[in-house]
């Protein structure tokens, strides 16, 4: 009884310590496009939003862009601050995994913020040298969410009022320009 | 002696920049009624205000010159000059109020470089941003390509206007007159976005599986960044969204169709393809390209960045089309470009340098410079290798038999010398601010041949006079110097004339 005992705690220990060895990465998407070649062939979890478009294609896989920045989380449009430009990889994954997900983000749109593990492919020789995450479980962190994008009505009354003022310019330039034309042609 | 220019001269000027105005006016209603229709309220604020400015502005001008003004070759030339700095100031105005700049000069920059079909770009979080703003930054591309000069000329085409047409770097009539040579553009223009969006679109669904909208969303704006070899892209990893190379094949025919000249265009148009085979711009063309790929294959071999002989064709290929049409459109991420070393970096800077055909939408020194600048050099050796007296032939054919005298020769160096100049004073002042000489002359060269292609460089956060000096590089470079010089020279009058 007592040899289990030892047996079992000593197996308890030696899979609590090779846990870590066997989960795979977590990694921002900055720190693989920093350095995407070392990651290669790597299982790694990232997380982030998803964007754009999903492309559901004929060969059972769906492609979409998931960005690490933080505009998953505070957006442009609903007053997030600038943090610089996206930074976003391509993945792909089996159509089943994608099709239950809220719309991808986009304008007025937050896409569902999901961690995706996967194994980095850099340079794929079977995708002609491309580099994407090949996803192969999905959880969903955040759902998607609609936004707001409100017009400051200010500068919509000043524009509203600019285009009037500068299309009826434009029509009394036409008619004096006609009727001087007008003038100038000879009577009878 | 130089001569202050009278009121006459600035009215004349200030009438064809007002009727250039109300064009892009009209231009600007497309995205304004987009945006409308799409209920996107915050773009369509922008878009009132910016039209709104471009038609005051426009008629104001137009009121204060003459009724039927004689355009002289510097009125023209100062016309040209001034409507690409003016139009983008306007045109960034809705890109300014969307959110998505730090700064009025950051979007400023995005429209410099929108309309010099340049695509490096300062726009923050661009995945999501509206349509409609994401349309105008790429009809943006399509009006600086086709020229705004040849909308203008295409509706108001009269008298004179011939200097207009020659100061937005096109030289070559097609056509008898400048008003059905600026129509065949357009045809050609016209032409090609129905069949570009289409398949494009068609790619988009099959095989991509987008829906139909944005499918035909992704075709419009990849037609006007492809065709007018301008490099933005919907999506802030450019090319490189669409994971596929049936995309990348469409997109990149319509590039080489942008980067050939409408001269070409319509020779081929006519049936005549051995003569433009025959043409020392065509030939240049083919030999840089095939020179610059094989430097690209031959680094990125050696450096072993792909494992494969497959994805180092595609990937390397696409690269240099782009470089070397001056699209800028990227499949490789920018931190892994600045990676591409050695003799891949030569090859790349090479294509960006070098350019398309003149008289295209595509920037750089340009084919036909390039060959006759090899040539005045080789005859420069030959006459110094030959015996005494020996005559060096100095033929070349380009359209038709012609000879490359010392003025031609003395044009085409000069030219060919500003923009080294202009390519190494960017990566100067860039160095300036600690930015390593490869990277600092990649991204010199990008934006002074309109490419748009990326090390990292570019960003937000970059000094303002870096930034600066890419506007004027992109404004320089696209207008290729003469009505550059002609406003230095038109202003330097005015202070210093008698």
């Amino acid at each position: 009884m007592r040899r289990w005992l030892l047996a079992g705690t000593v197996g308890i220990l030696v899979m609590a310590a090779a846990a870590p060895a066997l989960a795979a990465d977590e990694v921002s998407a900055d720190e693989l496009l920093a350095d995407p070649a070392a990651f290669d062939g790597v299982e790694v979890v990232l997380e982030g939003e998803l964007i754009g478009d999903y492309g559901f294609r004929p060969d059972g896989w769906m492609w979409t862009q998931l960005n690490g920045d933080s505009y998953g989380s505070d957006p442009v449009a609903a007053g997030g601050a600038l943090t610089g430009g996206n930074s976003g990889v391509g993945i792909r994954m089996p159509e089943a995994l994608g099709r239950p997900l809220d719309a991808p983000g986009g304008y007025r749109q937050v896409g569902p913020i999901v961690a995706v593990t996967g194994q980095w492919r850099f340079h794929d020789p079977a995708r002609g040298g491309e580099s994407y995450l090949d996803v192969a479980s999905l959880e969903v962190v955040a759902a998607g969410r609609a936004i707001d994008d409100p017009a400051n009505g200010l500068v919509m009354a000043i524009g509203g009022l600019m285009l009037v003022l500068g299309l009826a310019s434009l029509a009394t330039l036409r008619r004096s320009r006609r009727s001087e034309l007008v003038r100038r042609q000879p009577s009878g | 002696m130089l001569i202050r220019p009278v009121a006459d001269d600035l009215a004349v000027i200030a009438h064809y920049l007002g009727r250039i105005l109300t064009v892009v006016a009209m231009a600007g209603l497309l995205p304004t009624v987009w945006a409308a229709i799409a209920r996107e309220w915050r773009p369509l604020s922008g878009f009132l205000v910016m039209v709104g400015v471009l038609l005051l502005a426009g008629q104001l001008l137009l009121r204060a010159g003459p009724r039927q003004p004689h355009l002289g070759w510097s009125h023209g030339m100062v016309v040209v000059a001034l409507t690409w700095i003016v139009v983008p100031a306007m045109g960034a105005i809705p890109l300014a109020l969307s959110g998505h700049y730090a700064n009025f000069l950051d979007s400023y920059f995005d429209a410099m470089s929108g309309l010099s079909t340049t695509g490096l770009a300062l726009i923050q979080d661009l995945d999501h941003l509206a349509p409609s703003l994401n349309f105008w930054r790429h009809l943006l591309q399509f009006l600086g390509g086709q020229g705004i000069i040849l909308a203008a000329l295409t509706l108001f085409a009269s008298g004179g206007v011939l200097t207009l047409f020659e100061g937005e770097a096109r030289e070559e009539r097609v056509l008898p007159s400048v008003g059905s040579t600026a129509r065949f553009i357009w045809a050609v223009a016209a032409a090609h976005l129905v069949a570009g969006v289409l398949v494009l679109t068609l790619v988009g669904t099959v095989i991509l599986g987008f829906t139909p909208i944005r499918a035909v969303f992704h075709g419009l704006l990849i037609f006007f960044a492809g065709f007018d070899t301008g490099g933005f892209a919907p999506q802030s990893t450019s090319l490189g969204y669409y994971h596929s190379a049936i995309f990348e094949g469409v997109t990149a025919v319509l590039m080489v169709a942008g980067a050939m000249s409408f001269g070409v265009h319509y020779a081929l148009w006519k049936g005549r393809a051995r003569s433009v085979m025959a043409n020392l711009e065509t030939k240049t063309l083919l030999r840089t390209f095939f020179i610059t790929l094989a430097l690209v294959f031959v680094g990125l071999a050696t450096a072993g960045l792909y494992g494969s002989v497959a994805g180092l064709s595609r990937q390397g290929l696409f690269q240099v089309l782009s470089a070397h049409t001056g699209t800028g459109f990227a499949t490789v991420p920018s931190p892994e470009l600045a990676t591409w070393g050695g003799l891949a970096f030569g090859g790349m800077a090479l294509a960006m340098a070098f350019g398309g055909m003149g008289s295209s939408t595509a920037g750089g020194v340009k084919a036909l410079r390039v060959g006759l600048t090899v040539k005045t050099i080789s005859n420069q050796i030959k006459q110094v290798l030959l015996p005494e007296g020996a005559v060096v032939g100095r033929g070349y054919f380009q359209g038709s038999e012609q000879r490359l005298t010392d003025e031609v020769s003395q044009s085409v160096m000069s030219v060919t010398l500003l923009y080294v100049g202009l390519f190494l004073a960017g990566a100067g002042i860039a160095q300036a601010y600690g930015v390593p000489l490869q990277e600092a002359l990649f991204e010199s060269v990008s934006a002074g041949a309109s490419v748009g292609l990326s090390v990292g460089v570019t960003a937000p956060t970059m000094p303002v006079l870096l930034k600066i000096t890419y506007m004027v590089q992109m404004w320089a470079g696209r207008l290729e110097f003469v009505a550059v010089f002609a406003l230095f020279g038109f202003v330097l009058s005015w202070i210093r004339g008698r």
